[in-house]
């Protein structure tokens, strides 16, 4: 049997995230207010750091 | 009339150039010099690549625009700076030889009153034997490149439905490659068709990268304040690969690539190899291949260009060990120190050192990431130095430059991991500042409320959105200028 990489044992003990976490990525209007909140988040540092 | 000559249409040199002419408009000749016709929204190659855009969709000709805008355009390659121009004519110029179909070959010399030089990188496939579209591995760094790709993963779908089991590599190939960021994309937008496709369970994909950890990108990683904790994008990326059931292999320099095969050194020295059947790693980068003479014929390319061929600005080059890097060292202005009226922006312009780490194996090998200048600091430097050149063409020489060092700048980078308007999903990650200043911001060197990241659909529909956007703004349409950069 191969043995596992720290690389691979790291990953495999990641946390995965939970059937509700999954449900919430792809909910239609919990992601409607996750891409406000972003783009809100985006044009902030847009216009703070860039100007 | 002054004359600005910018060499390079990509993202930086084109937000460079229109910029210019809306600044300055018949005050000043602005000239760009693209060896390509046409322009590329390149963060949108990887959907390309997994066939779920067309080339056109990320590209169109740059000439009509160039023409409507009243810019000059020579369809050519640059060869060579005379920064002191010749011994009748101080004024600078440039050589270069054209690529366009009509005219292959021909040579002009153009003067220049300021010089952008927007090149962008050399795809150094060479740097990796075997490595590259022309021989046994894909890329997705050009649009055609990225088409290839696409029709080679059908190849390997088709395979997969018949029955067969593949191995699918993605990642850098080469130690000191940049852009992770696209690999990772590339990962999962392959993974995510795969599993579209109904073939997931009989495809082994792995990513190969030369990153120390998952989630480094080439900036050293990054810390989000989640929930009440504070995270880290290892651990964050880390997750990503366990639910997705992709393996990774890091801190790789690969060395070779042989159909079929990848030979790759790891960062203890050790010395492996990898069996595929599809392949995209990365090409690392370089600066274009181009000299400068001094009035006198000297060769002095050197003193313009850094050893990886990139242009020196206004930063520190001065080698000193990874616990001195500072955001001071990075540069401000762009402006070439030896010659007042050259600058270098986008990638064309020599980073003063890594943002992540510097790592060797016991070999010598230099395996880890460079530093990634692309997408949003890419336009953001293109349009400061524009601004600076307009505020000098209109008051003089002693016109302040303006500044945009990436140590004062944040970064937003959408990851896409899958295509589709309700199945799609994207990392959404927004960062302050780029290079980490851990005087500021003791620990992670970066501002935790501007610094985030987040997985779903709704980065996908972020990133539709400035796929539209961007390519909005670089045609110049209405109000194209609102768009920040």
């Amino acid at each position: 049997m191969e043995q596992m990489s720290d690389v691979d044992r790291s990953i495999a003990e990641a946390p995965l995230p939970t059937v509700k976490t999954l449900r919430r990525r792809k909910s239609l209007g919990y992601q409607a207010t996750r891409f406000i909140a972003f783009n809100f988040r985006m044009m902030k540092m847009v216009t703070r750091a860039h100007h | 009339m002054a004359r600005v000559v910018i060499l390079g249409a990509g993202i930086s040199g084109h937000t460079a150039a229109l910029h210019l002419q809306r600044q300055l408009k018949s005050k000043a000749e602005i000239i760009v010099v693209s060896p390509n016709s046409n322009w590329n929204w390149i963060p949108s190659n990887i959907w390309v690549g997994v066939g779920k855009m067309t080339k056109d969709q990320v590209t169109f000709p740059l000439a009509p625009i160039y023409k409507r805008k009243h810019i000059g355009f020579r369809q050519a390659k640059a060869v060579a700076i005379h920064p002191e121009g010749s011994p009748d004519n101080p004024q600078g110029f440039v050589d270069i030889v054209y690529t366009d179909p009509t005219r292959v070959g021909e040579e002009e010399q153009l003067t220049y009153d300021y010089l952008i030089v927007a090149t962008g990188p050399k795809l150094n496939f060479a740097a990796t034997p075997g490595l590259g579209p022309d021989a046994n591995s894909w890329s997705v760094c050009t649009a055609g490149h990225a088409e290839q790709s696409a029709a080679a993963l059908e190849t390997i779908i088709e395979a997969l439905k018949a029955g067969e089991r593949k191995t699918l590599v993605i990642g850098v190939g080469h130690g000191t490659c940049t852009c992770e960021g696209a690999a990772f994309e590339y990962t999962f937008n392959v993974e995510h068709e795969l599993r579209e496709r109904g073939v997931r369970e009989r495809a082994d994909v792995v990513y190969l990268s030369n990153e120390y950890d998952l989630g480094d990108l080439g900036v050293g990683g990054m810390i989000f304040a989640q929930n009440g904790f504070e995270t880290s994008s290892k651990l964050w990326t880390e997750s990503l690969f366990r639910e997705r059931g992709v393996r990774a292999i890091l801190r790789a320099h690969v060395e070779k690539v042989d159909p079929g095969v990848i030979h790759y050194e790891e960062l203890d020295g050790s010395r492996h190899t990898l069996d595929f059947d599809f392949a995209m790693l990365l090409p690392p980068f370089r600066g274009v291949d181009m000299k400068a003479y001094a009035s006198n014929g000297e060769d002095i390319t050197e003193d313009l260009f850094a050893p990886n061929g990139f242009l020196r600005v206004d930063a520190d080059y001065e080698t000193k060990p990874f616990e001195q890097w500072a955001p001071e060292d990075w540069p401000k202005t762009y402006q070439c120190p030896r010659y007042a009226n050259i600058f270098g922006v986008g990638i064309a312009f020599a980073p003063p050192h890594a943002i992540s780490e510097p790592r060797k194996s016991p070999n010598g090998t230099v395996i880890s990431p460079a530093p990634p200048r692309t997408g949003m600091p890419s336009g953001v430097i293109g349009r400061t130095v524009a601004l600076s050149i307009a505020d000098r063409i209109r008051r003089g020489d002693q016109a302040t430059l303006r500044t945009a060092s990436m140590a004062a700048m944040g970064a937003a980078c959408i990851a896409s991991a899958g295509t589709g308007l309700r199945k799609g999903s994207a990392a959404a990650i927004t960062m302050y500042p780029i290079i980490p200043d851990r005087r500021r911001f003791p620990g992670s060197g970066r501002d935790l409320t501007q610094t985030s990241g987040d997985i779903g659909l709704s980065g996908h529909w972020t990133k539709l959105l400035l796929h539209y956007l961007f390519i909005y703004k670089a045609k110049a349409r209405f109000g194209w200028f609102v768009i920040p950069e």
